[in-house]
């Protein structure tokens, strides 16, 4: 989100409705095309990282259609709009406007299709699915693992043995210290020394959707199976995310997950509800 | 009287008896708590580097009993001021393991923390904990009148006997270099200065060598150079690195009528433009690569009617060119450390990593060598023997020859190593290099003297390939034909509503 773009956009729309409800008339076509205007501004430059230009296009095309619709909702309303725009182009005092209208829309064409073809071409961008759905279950080292009911058996002794609790915490700092942090980070901001090589970059952990928004069942998935286990949607071929049962036992794992909630503060999401 | 006196100041002020700063009882306190949590899993719990991810990192965390830091503005072997150590922090070490902690710790827990680090060496409560502060002049700006006489300095000073004569960190004596503690340790690479473990500014490059590098083998100058002549030399220093590394995601081959003869080597590539990729270690599959001895990656291309050039340039201490090396090599789950001298079986090497076949779409092969359902084709090149050839990968564990060989060309010049090969835009498994397209492509590079064979190596993501046609189109034609679109349009629209208008009239 850019902010203060979306700021002076919302405060730009107010001072016309001010200046609209005191001094002028703006009619319904001109508030339309404001709206507009400001619906694109807003997606074009308020949104941090930039949109792809596709997905603009796709939603300014909502958008007009959007308006369209509500245009015609009313047959006053569109009855005035048409003659709004009858008026502009045949009533003689418009002539110079609609002859300056005229002239600048096909050079404004042409001026965007030279941008077009002199801006270096961009690659391919992916634009990836983050949390896929896991699969229903998983096997681990032989043995199967229902994802749906699988819970972190370590978890309860939080509350009914600390100390042996305490224990699998810092066993998960051992495997996190000896494996995880040259990507994810030693804070787990996903900046770890090794983190700009890869594309895509490394999970951040303090992002309240990563594992703040999952259960430990799905961290177990992602953790034992890692890019290889990602759908395509995911685009697996291009994670450096290890599948870890290559390396680790099924109680490192877990440990590893509970270290990645004691650290970070969060709380896993409970079994049963809804990723 | 005296020592009443002092006591009291030492309540009063965080003081100590010869006027250390030592920091007070809760600031310590505060310090402890935050080492266990943030610190002791790689620094150790008693500071003394002893941890669990000791064995993986190099240079090693820092063994704070020693009292031997790296960053200083005190002289040579004396020990860091609070300020210091807080900088350290702060800024941490960049491309090692130690992160920076700005935006993470407040400024006061930085403090404490320094604090707290003093208690692990018994130096800093004894008669040297109070070291003399070197000031550090605001540095002149910079000047190219000074990189003559800044050469000389470096020249009459032998720093090119550990930095290798442009910098590069590849002197004749690097080779044996070892820390303090015994780990090997490599000069740095003085073009890429962001790199640099203690920040580079030029009042930093001029700290460096006034202090030393205590801990490590970079001495001190503080005696051997006057004042003019060590900002002569921090323009030559600065002169020999751009600001960063500025990576790239595309590599852009320019087009040529000509045969490709790769044989004039570099000079071939005069107009293609440079793109700059980052090298990380390999840590996804077993054969980890915790410590690569590559960093980064310099790529051109150009290309013909039918074939593709690439050059690729890397900056490598040493050439090893006896041995060999194969991506198929086996290597053991962890395979620790070696020193830099003991100089293994495996030679340099480098593979330029394809799909197989054009891309459906966004997927590709797996980045790692590929996977079962999409190859990938490896442009490889073992630098120990003359020949290139083209293997195909389905996973790691599945690399095999296709026979196939490709033109190639390799020189190793002043820490530097030029390779470039040359094959088909049209591959026999079914890539084809359109022009004006874009092709995924990646690198791996071997560091034989790091003990870099198989999969442990340095790698990269997948970037982009794009030829650049070779005739651009004129933007007029096209510009044209909408503008005129876009007038019918409006005409008709015009038209249209006249016609109604004149209708609904009458
Ligand atoms: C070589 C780099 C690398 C290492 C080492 C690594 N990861 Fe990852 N990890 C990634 C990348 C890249 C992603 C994001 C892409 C993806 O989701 O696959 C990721 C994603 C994840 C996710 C998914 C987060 C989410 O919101 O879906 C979890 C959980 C995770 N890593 C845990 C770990 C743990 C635990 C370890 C150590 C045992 C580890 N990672 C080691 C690179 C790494
Ligand atoms: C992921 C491992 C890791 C963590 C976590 C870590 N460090 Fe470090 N630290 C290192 C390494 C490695 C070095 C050595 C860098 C070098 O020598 O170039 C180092 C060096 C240092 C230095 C020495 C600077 C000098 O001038 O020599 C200080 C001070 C330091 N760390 C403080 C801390 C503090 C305080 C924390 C916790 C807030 C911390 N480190 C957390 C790995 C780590
Ligand atoms: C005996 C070998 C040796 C000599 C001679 C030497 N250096 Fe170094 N220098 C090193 C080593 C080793 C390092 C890397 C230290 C590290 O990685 O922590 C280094 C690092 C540096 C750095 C980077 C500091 C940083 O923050 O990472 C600079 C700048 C530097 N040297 C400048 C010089 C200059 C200028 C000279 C000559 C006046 C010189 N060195 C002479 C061994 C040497």
């Amino acid at each position: 989100m850019n902010l203060l773009v979306l700021l002076v956009i919302v405060a730009a729309l107010a001072a016309l409705q001010l200046v609209a409800t005191r001094w002028v008339t703006v009619n319904r076509l001109a508030w339309m095309a404001v709206w507009w205007v400001a619906i694109y501004l807003g997606l074009a430059y308020g949104i941090n990282p930039p949109l792809p230009s596709s997905i603009i296009v796709l939603f300014m095309a909502i958008v007009t259609l959007a308006l369209a619709v509500y245009l015609s909702a009313d047959s006053d309303e569109l009855a005035s709009a048409v003659q709004t725009v009858t008026a502009f182009i045949v009533e003689k005092r418009f002539r110079v406007a609609l002859l300056t209208v005229l002239a600048v829309l096909p050079l404004l064409v042409a001026l965007k299709v030279y941008t077009n073809l002199s801006n270096p071409p961009q690659p391919p961008s992916s634009s990836r699915t983050i949390h896929p759905p896991p699969p229903a279950s998983i096997i681990f080292d032989g043995t199967a693992i229902d994802l749906a009911t699988a819970n972190n058996p370590y978890r309860e002794l939080e509350h009914t043995d600390p100390a042996a609790f305490a224990q699998h915490v810092e066993n998960g700092r051992r495997v996190y210290f000896e494996n995880c942090f040259y990507c994810h980070g030693d804070n787990m901001q996903g900046a770890g020394m090794f983190a700009h090589g890869y594309d895509p970059i490394p999970a951040n952990f303090n992002d309240p959707t990563t594992i703040a928004m999952l259960q430990e069942s799905y961290l177990f998935w992602r953790i034992a199976k890692g890019a290889p286990g990602l759908p395509s949607e995911s685009t697996p071929w291009s994670s450096a995310m290890p599948a870890w049962e290559n390396f680790l036992t099924e109680e490192e794992i877990w440990d590893v997950i509970i270290f990645l909630y004691e650290f970070t503060g969060y709380e896993p999401r409970a079994q049963g509800m809804p990723h | 009287m005296k020592q009443y006196v002092l006591f009291i100041a030492a309540l009063v002020l965080p003081l100590g008896a010869l006027g250390q700063d030592l920091g007070t009882p809760e600031q310590l306190q505060s310090g402890a708590a935050l080492y266990e949590a943030k610190c002791a899993h790689c620094h150790g719990a008693a500071g003394d580097a002893n941890s669990v991810a000791t064995a993986y990192l190099r240079p090693a965390p820092r063994d704070f009993t020693s009292g031997q830091y790296k960053f200083r503005t005190t002289g040579s072997g004396e020990l860091p001021t609070t300020e210091d150590i807080k900088r350290s922090i702060r800024d941490g070490m960049p491309y090692t393991s130690m992160p920076l902690w700005k935006g993470i710790l407040s400024e006061s827990e930085m403090e404490d923390l320094a604090y707290y680090l003093k208690t692990f060496s018994g130096d800093f409560d004894g008669p040297y904990g109070n070291p003399e502060v070197i000031t550090i002049p605001r540095a002149p700006t910079y000047d190219e009148g000074n990189l003559a006489r800044g050469r000389e300095v470096f020249e009459a000073n032998q720093c090119a006997d550990c930095h290798g004569e442009n910098g590069r960190g590849n002197g004749p004596s690097a080779l044996d270099l070892e820390d303090e503690w015994g780990y090997p340790i490599r000069p740095a690479d003085m073009t890429k200065r962001w790199t640099f473990r203690a920040s580079a500014t030029r009042e930093d490059i001029y700290r460096t060598f006034t202090t030393g590098l205590n801990g490590t083998p970079m001495p001190s100058y503080q005696q051997t150079i006057d004042e003019q002549d060590r900002w002569a030399l921090v323009d030559y220093v600065w002169s020999l690195s751009e600001d960063e590394p500025n990576y790239g995601t595309v590599v852009t081959a320019v087009g040529t009528a000509g045969a490709l003869d790769i044989s004039q080597g570099a000079a071939l590539f005069a107009d293609a433009p440079r793109a700059y990729f980052p090298i990380v270690g390999q840590l996804i599959e077993p054969g980890r690569s915790f410590y690569p001895g590559v960093n980064g990656i310099a790529v051109q291309a150009i290309y013909n009617q039918n074939e593709i050039a690439l050059l690729l340039s890397w900056h490598d201490m040493t050439a090893e060119v006896d041995g060999a090396n194969h991506p198929g090599l086996v290597v053991p789950p962890f395979d620790p450390a070696t020193a830099d001298t003991a100089a293994g079986p495996f030679s340099d090497a480098l593979a330029l990593l394809w799909p197989a076949e054009t891309p459906d779409g966004l997927e590709r092969p797996y980045f790692m060598f590929g996977d079962a359902k999409n190859a990938m084709s490896i442009w490889f090149t073992d630098l120990a023997t003359d020949s290139a050839a083209v293997l195909m990968g389905r996973g790691s564990a599945s690399i095999a020859a296709t026979g196939a060989t490709l033109a190639h060309y390799a020189s190793y010049e002043d820490g530097a190593w030029t390779v470039i090969m040359k094959g088909p835009r049209q591959f026999d498994s079914g890539l084809y290099m359109a022009e004006a397209a874009f092709t995924p492509v990646s690198f791996s590079v071997w560091d034989g003297l790091n003990q870099e064979r198989g999969n442990k190596r340095g790698l990269a993501a997948w970037y982009h390939l794009y030829l650049l046609p070779m005739e651009t189109q004129s933007a007029a034609l096209p510009m044209a034909k909408w503008a005129l679109i876009a007038l019918l349009i409006e005409l008709l629209l015009v038209g249209v509503v006249h016609w109604r208008h004149r209708r609904s009239a009458t």
